[in-house]
């Protein structure tokens, strides 16, 4: 288990972390850009992994299809992990395209007891491969179904509880779905187990206002920062990183905004009693 | 409704022409409707994927403008359901859709070519480039037929028009030139050297020798192939300054 503040690593800024040490304790990358042949994505990934731990998260496991993984993707998964030794590989709690076809999105999943033996199918067969706990993330959605019978949380808690795997909260996504859907992001923080969850992400999102979409281009809101906050003072200190995937702002801008995650930490975590 | 059911219907939503709605997403209390709620997702995906396109073919969109590369792009999304886990690779039947639908204008499809098939050489396989002294030590243990194969990323493709002009003008932020067939059709060698995707136009006989050099790769095979298809030539000589520029340009692997 590491400990400290991350950053998503970008191409933006390889040139950044391989000419000097940077104020960040690991990266997180995304394990598809780097299950690639060669050239130069791995060659800057292995130079930069040689001074930085790192923890690989991916897009696309689908690992809600109802038609189970694919394990030509989970073959090149395994390559990867075992090329950077991880500290953890998450994946979101979604799907992505059934049949042969891939819709290349975090889709939803209905939240049913059928769902969720197909996760947990699912989930097994991954740790079955990778040798280790799958963590999965929580995503910003947009639409809810009728057949769901439970709460995400309820869910998320349900897979957790069925394989041992383990949870990456993303602070924004609970807060851009609590305002979608009409639910309290403070249940969802209370509603999952305490002792499962293994990250945080921080990121930005685009107000439309009658819905916010997970947009990962925005620095973080006033309101996911409370959130955060909350975060922190149910779960106490859990990795967190910035996440920002467009409009990528340089990376002096991302530790300012890392080290607001670290103030406000230090803040929740280490109070300063007054004399 | 069972899971199944749902996946199948949502991704078929996804696919349409239009976006209809679905009635087994909830009705919100607030906000929006589940129509535009899906829409959400509807949009999300074409946008998605012109982007790949956009960014891979980079050329060709400056070529052609936006309005006109986003309306093809938008109908290759339309018409080519994504089958890739790998996003990037999205783009493989571009090419082709571009061939068919500009037929009068084909050098946008040997544009949009390039651009792939550079991208593709920018993350191929990597590989173990031989040196001259790596050369120079297979002939001194004497080895008969010396074998050599061709970097993992090196691919040919033909083109009958100015293309390569037009792409290195656009490369420069230059106005392309008019486009013109030419005389007779040239080959372009692709391929990575270093970090970076590189290209050449090739000569007839080079052209050969690289054919050669991918398929059966023996140094006694290309010679005889060259002597027999290109009598007028003085072929050893031609041959030996071919070589050199494999060697310094890293199109030759030395890995079994």
């Amino acid at each position: 288990m590491t400990s400290g503040f991350g950053l998503g690593l970008r191409t933006e800024h390889y040139n950044d972390f391989l000419a000097e040490p940077q104020p960040v304790e690991w990266l997180e990358v995304i394990s598809d850009n780097y299950m690639v042949d060669g050239g130069k994505p791995l060659a800057m990934l292995d130079q930069i992994r040689a001074n930085y731990p790192m923890v690989m998260h991916g897009v696309s496991m689908s690992i809600g299809s109802i038609n189970g993984l694919d394990k030509d993707y989970l073959r090149k998964l395994k390559i990867l992990e075992q090329r950077i030794e991880p500290m953890w590989v998450s994946d979101h709690l979604c799907w992505s395209g059934v049949h042969g076809r891939n819709l290349h999105d975090l889709l939803p999943l209905p939240y049913t007891a059928e769902a969720l033996q197909v996760v947990k199918r699912n989930v097994e067969q991954a740790q079955e491969v990778l040798q280790r706990p799958m963590v999965l993330e929580n995503v910003s959605s947009y639409v809810e179904y009728n057949a769901s019978e439970m709460t995400e949380w309820e869910f998320l808690t349900e897979v957790c509880q069925a394989t041992g795997c383990r949870l990456l909260l993303d602070i924004n996504n609970i807060f851009v779905s609590a305002f979608n859907h009409d639910f309290s992001p403070s249940s969802f923080i209370e509603g999952v187990p305490i002792e499962s969850v293994s990250q945080f992400h921080l990121a930005g999102h685009q107000d439309n206002g009658d819905i916010l979409v997970d947009t990962h281009d925005h620095p973080v809101c006033d309101g996911v920062w409370d959130l955060y906050r909350q975060a922190l003072i149910h779960f106490g200190y859990v990795p967190t990183m910035i996440e920002r995937d467009d409009n990528i702002p340089s990376l002096l801008e991302l530790i300012a905004e890392l080290d607001m995650a670290r103030a406000i930490a230090d803040d929740v975590l280490n109070p300063k009693v007054a004399l | 409704m069972n899971l199944s059911e749902l996946q199948s219907d949502f991704q078929r939503a996804l696919f349409d022409s239009e976006c209809k709605g679905a009635d087994w997403i909830s009705e919100s209390a607030r906000g929006l409707s589940a129509r535009d709620r899906l829409d959400v997702y509807y949009n999300a995906y074409r946008i998605r994927l012109i982007d790949v396109l956009l960014d891979t073919f980079e050329h060709t969109a400056i070529y052609l403008g936006d309005d006109w590369f986003n309306q093809l792009a938008a109908d290759y999304v339309q018409s080519h359901p994504s089958t890739y886990t790998n996003i990037g690779l999205y783009g493989r039947d571009f090419p082709p859709f571009l061939a068919e639908r500009l037929a009068d204008d084909k050098e946008v499809s040997e544009l949009a070519l390039m651009d792939w098939t550079l991208r593709r050489a920018f993350d191929g396989a990597d590989s173990t480039v031989m040196s001259l002294d790596d050369l120079q030590q297979l002939a001194s243990e004497g080895n008969e037929g010396i074998h050599l194969q061709a970097v993992p990323t090196l691919s040919i493709s033909t083109q009958h028009f100015n293309t390569l002009d037009i792409w290195h003008a656009i490369n420069q932020d230059q106005t392309p030139p008019v486009v013109e067939r030419l005389p007779q059709p040239i080959d372009i060698l692709i391929w990575r050297k270093g970090h970076s995707p590189h290209f050449r136009s090739l000569a007839k006989i080079e052209s050969a020798a690289i054919a050669c050099l991918c398929s059966a790769g023996s140094l006694d095979a290309i010679g005889a192939t060259l002597e027999k298809d290109f009598p007028d030539v003085d072929v050893a000589t031609e041959f030996g300054v071919m070589l050199h520029r494999w060697l310094d340009d890293e199109i030759i692997s030395i890995d079994p």
